[in-house]
């Protein structure tokens, strides 16, 4: 598999992973972007024994998308408006209920993070494990806990 | 909603990627992706220059080891004096250039021992040596040769008059190559002076005994003088007669046979050496490596236990 074909069978996927992973549509485009850029340079270290491009274009979205948060933070602090984020009107996916996408953008990004992976790329825990960094029961774990939590605001909601 | 509804509903959702982003991403993969040049030259350099000066500061301060070596060598490398050599001449009579001057009354002592190839070498070297004893004055109070198949030893102890010690030592050295030399002078001079005062005393004390009138006492003194005085005159007689000659202990000798050792090693000693030195490494290695991997362990569980710490604080937004 070539990299140009790799990149448009899964840009799809990496797009979707890093919009709810940021919960914000414009960076999202951007670390897109520069995900596909960072692993056209690392595209000779990617070993298909190891795992699938997918899996591995989403760990190199995950460094990415932190490298990110990581800025965020440092200039949040730096402009003093880390208490108050600025409010950007989001939609998560096309065909989720209001309700959905409002649970969905109480979670924590650690949270989206996991359901993203488990759900809307339909990982297998192994694989979501690898790119989050942790144990398979660790992850799943993590995902019940998002769900619950997602459950509750639906009910809260309702 | 149950949680089943909840992930039916949220795995029916799909996310595309907007067209100017699939439009970037297109651009990005068109650029070829560079050639993988796992060995470029900046890491090149980063193994060949450390090695090139390492290999540098071992010849650097080997080199200086290895000459020192040789001249330590040299300098315990006997001496070979070529018998027509005139050099070689002028160099054995500087070695034993001890003054000896014939105003004094010295005791002199010299040892040389040569080192002669063969057996047939050394009866060789104890005729010539006879010889040049006698073409000097001198003579051999003994001497004393033995022949064991290829190895032969000869002592010789020969008394040359040391007027001309130096020039007798020059032409002995040219028997075989100098393996020890020593020379040892003892100045009697002041020894003979004290004699002869004492003598003189002595003769002085007999004279008045003599003039005095003749008595059985008087004339036991007399000849207890007579006899001392001529001991101390035979004595330094004696002494002066064996000043005139210096004595020169020479040993001829081939070298020792060299034995080649057995040491019954087997076709395998070679690996059996090997393998302990090896085990030695692999001790030492261990004994270094062991502490040194639980420390790096640990390190890495402590950066990564931060790492995750930080990654979850990250993450809670």
């Amino acid at each position: 598999m070539t990299f140009q074909q790799a990149a448009e069978a899964h840009l799809d996927d990496v797009y979707g992973y890093l919009a709810w992973f940021t919960s914000d549509r414009f960076a999202a485009e951007d670390l897109t972007a520069v995900t596909f850029e960072r692993a056209l340079r690392l595209w000779h270290r990617f070993d298909p024994d190891r795992g699938s491009v997918r899996t591995w274009l989403c760990q190199v979205a995950r460094t990415v998308a932190l490298d990110h948060f990581r800025s965020e933070r440092r200039r949040a602090r730096r402009e003093e408006l880390a208490a108050t984020p600025e409010a950007i009107d989001f939609r998560f996916a096309e065909g989720l209920s209001p309700d959905l996408e409002s649970a969905l953008a109480r979670l924590t990004a650690g949270e989206r993070e996991v359901v993203a992976l488990r759900v809307l790329l339909d990982l297998d825990a192994g694989a979501a494990a690898r790119i989050l960094g942790i144990s398979p029961t660790n992850c799943t774990t993590r995902l019940n806990r998002a769900l619950k939590k997602l459950e509750e605001a639906l009910h809260v909601a309702a | 909603m149950s949680q089943r509804d909840l992930v039916a509903e949220l795995r029916a959702a799909h996310v595309e990627a907007p067209p100017e982003v699939r439009e970037r991403v297109r651009l990005v993969a068109a650029g070829a992706p560079a050639p993988p040049r796992r060995v470029t030259w900046q890491r090149a350099l980063v193994v060949v220059v450390p090695a090139a000066a390492a290999i540098a500061a071992t010849i650097v301060f080997t080199r200086p080891a290895k000459q020192q070596q040789q001249t330590v060598l040299e300098a315990n490398k006997p001496v070979r004096i070529q018998p027509s050599a005139g050099a070689a001449t002028d160099r054995a009579a500087k070695a034993f250039a001890v003054p000896s001057p014939t105003n004094r009354v010295q005791k002199y002592e010299a040892t040389l021992s040569l080192r002669v190839e063969h057996a047939r070498d050394v009866s060789d070297g104890v005729k010539r040596a006879l010889r040049i004893a006698t073409s000097f004055g001198g003579y051999a109070s003994s001497v004393h040769a033995e022949t064991h198949g290829s190895r032969a030893v000869a002592d010789l102890t020969l008394r040359i008059p040391r007027t001309r010690i130096q020039e007798a030592m020059a032409k002995l050295a040219q028997l075989g190559t100098i393996t020890d030399e020593n020379v040892s002078t003892v100045d009697q001079t002041a020894l003979l002076n004290n004699t002869d005062r004492k003598i003189a005393r002595l003769q002085k004390q007999l004279a008045t005994l003599r003039a005095e009138p003749k008595s059985d006492g008087n004339d036991r003194r007399i000849a207890a003088l007579v006899k001392r005085i001529e001991t101390l005159q035979r004595g330094e007689a004696t002494t002066r007669r064996n000043a005139h000659y210096a004595t020169v202990h020479l040993h001829l000798e081939t070298p020792p046979v060299t034995v080649a050792q057995k040491h019954g090693h087997g076709p395998l000693h070679g690996v059996g050496v090997a393998l302990t030195w090896l085990g030695i490494g692999a001790v030492y290695a261990l004994a270094i490596g062991v502490p040194v991997a639980v420390l790096l362990g640990l390190v890495w569980l402590c950066i990564r236990v931060v790492r995750r710490r930080r990654e979850n604080a990250l993450l809670q937004i």
